[in-house]
């Protein structure tokens, strides 16, 4: 079914002629066509699991061209405690605060996965953030919750970040909520409603929000054993929301072809109801959309286990990130264990047409050099231009992965890379020219993990 | 009090800790300036992941982050541990990432 062939307008949103008057874009198209080329990325800089004896910290990277520090850090924000595994991070408000006059997209909510602290870093000034407010983990656990991943505003200027276990690092998950003084205000959700939680992504005008699974924190923690995913011990089901109601209507189990399902995206279209997620251990991306009052899911993407010279068994590719393009036309994903990036035409959501790759090298292809530096892990977390016209990647996953799978990364650090993306004939090439080296850092090398942009991203714009 | 002999798995560095009663090594080593990998503070993560070479120490909450084989090879979690005797433990980074090798491998 196409998105034209969806009921139009919910009757319970009338937003379609107002003044927009909050942060954001009045539409993804209006993102696409009055944003400015980016010019600063915020990436999530790691020590943690590292023999570096250093906080964590927020990398300000310059990402325009025309600028004499380009491609390099040129800030960082350092936090004040060791050991947070900084990963997932988000905006105060975005696209969907439509709303919400004199809200502005200007603090960036930044949790540690391991430490369960959540810090608020104010970017008024956009080369040179500060910390402003730190909530330590005690007043989390406090809500028996711990682990925080995805961040989104939510239209109220409230914030809202899935949970993956309670206070031992156990399950159940589930969601925290902040009031828009960046206050805990509760759980958002009635215990008990998921075991596992990890990614979520809400579409408002449908009155529906997806939540996925990894697993416990005490399982992933660690690092990843095969014999966790035989005991049942990693997700592999979808949660759809009641959004208003703050409960699970469906849960689509989707067994071993969505083993790991991780990240999910709704397409940008706010009336859509189609969307994608990376099953990672699987290495499947299921296309879920609602039809007949119902959400249904099915692969549509299959990369096949590849044989390694000498080893046990045939490797996964482990798709660990997905992102659509603004314009809903292109899906982007990573292979870290392959070590691929590609791009898939969705203009038909249902079947998607392979348009391009490029190998960087993972475990498998030859391993990239760029300026003269080996990248030494797959390509991992992805950030797209609003234009669609550059592709830019980390190839930190976690660092008890990391050490896991790639240990090098902890010896010489993260890179960022860059692919130029033609979205008219379907193509990427790799900008040789751009690299920026999280290896050499004062303190030692350290792991890139997510990146945002100062004006609203991919994959963190929704619309109301 | 009890002494530790922490060595470092990677390199030639060792230091000696006294650990207080009551106390765990991730807060003594801290409070003397010395800087050990960890990470959630709570026995969950595993980032603090250390191998008893010799002595004995006892976990103040259960060890989540290490499985009975785990613990059965003389893993223990700095972050919660406390030594009951003199005691010498192999520290860094790389002892976490045997705990669970590639298993494609």
């Amino acid at each position: 079914m196409s998105d034209a062939e969806q009921p139009a307008e919910s009757e319970t949103h009338d937003h379609h002629d107002h003044d927009h008057e909050g942060p954001g874009y009045a539409t993804p198209q209006a993102a696409i066509e009055e944003a400015e080329p980016e010019q600063t990325a915020y990436v999530m800089g790691l020590h943690v699991g590292q023999d570096v004896d250093a906080p964590d910290f927020l990398a300000v990277v310059d990402v325009d061209p025309d600028s004499d520090t380009y491609s390099e850090i040129v800030n960082r924000v350092q936090m004040p405690n060791k050991g947070d595994e900084l990963h997932h991070f988000g905006w105060n408000a975005c696209s969907s605060s439509c709303h919400m006059e004199g809200l502005e997209r200007r603090h960036l909510v930044i949790p540690g996965q391991r430490s369960s602290r959540i810090h608020i870093v104010d970017t008024k000034e956009r080369r040179d953030p500060e910390l402003t407010k730190v909530i330590e983990p005690e007043e989390v656990y406090d809500h028996d919750l711990s682990a925080p991943h995805t961040v989104h505003c939510i239209p109220d200027g409230e914030i809202l970040i899935s949970m993956l276990g309670d206070a031992d690092g156990d399950l159940p998950g589930g969601f925290l909520e902040l009031n828009d003084d960046f206050e805990v205000q509760g759980r958002w959700d009635p215990p008990g409603e998921i075991e596992m939680n990890y990614d979520y992504w809400y579409q408002p005008r449908q009155n529906v929000m997806l939540s996925t699974e990894w697993a416990a924190p005490k399982t992933y923690y660690p690092g990843f054993d095969l014999d966790d995913v035989e005991d049942g011990k990693y997700g592999q089901r979808l949660n759809f929301w009641d959004w208003e109601a703050g409960t699970v209507e469906q849960t689509i189990d989707l067994g071993e072809d969505g083993l790991i399902p991780l990240e999910a995206r709704f397409l940008h279209t706010p009336e859509s109801t189609h969307g994608y997620v990376g099953a990672a251990l699987s290495s499947n991306i299921i296309h879920f959309h609602e039809s007949d009052g119902k959400y249904h899911a099915e692969p549509v993407i299959e990369f096949d286990d590849r044989e390694h010279e000498g080893w046990d068994m045939p490797v996964p590719a482990l798709v660990t990130d997905i992102l659509i393009s603004m314009d809903d036309r292109y899906l982007f994903g990573s292979n870290w264990l392959h070590g691929e990036v590609w791009m898939y035409d969705i203009s038909d959501p249902s079947n998607p047409r392979k348009a391009d790759s490029i190998s960087i090298g993972g475990y498998f292809g030859d391993i990239e050099q760029v300026q003269g530096r080996d990248t030494v892990a797959g390509p991992q977390m992805l950030q797209l231009s609003l234009d669609g016209e550059r592709l830019y990647w980390t190839t930190s996953l976690f660092s008890s992965w990391d050490n896991q799978f790639f240990p090098e990364e902890a010896e010489n650090g993260s890179v960022m890379l860059k692919a130029d993306v033609d979205p008219r004939t379907g193509t990427m090439s790799l900008d040789r020219d751009f690299l920026v080296d999280f290896g050499d850092l004062p303190e030692g090398p350290a792991r890139a993990h997510e990146i945002r942009w100062p004006d609203g991203d991919c994959t963190s714009d929704v619309w109301q | 009090m009890t002494e530790v002999l922490l060595d470092w798995q990677d390199s030639e560095r060792t230091e000696t800790i006294s650990v207080p009663a009551g106390e765990t090594i991730l807060d003594a080593a801290a409070a003397t300036d010395i800087g050990l990998p960890f990470g959630c503070r709570t026995g969950a993560c595993g980032t603090c992941t250390a191998r008893l070479l010799s002595g004995d120490v006892v976990h103040h909450r259960p060890p989540r982050a290490l499985k009975d084989r785990h613990l059965a090879d003389g893993y223990v979690l700095l972050c919660i541990a406390e030594p009951t005797t003199d005691t010498h433990l192999a520290v860094g980074a790389t002892v976490q990432s045997e705990l669970v090798p590639n298993p494609w491998k």
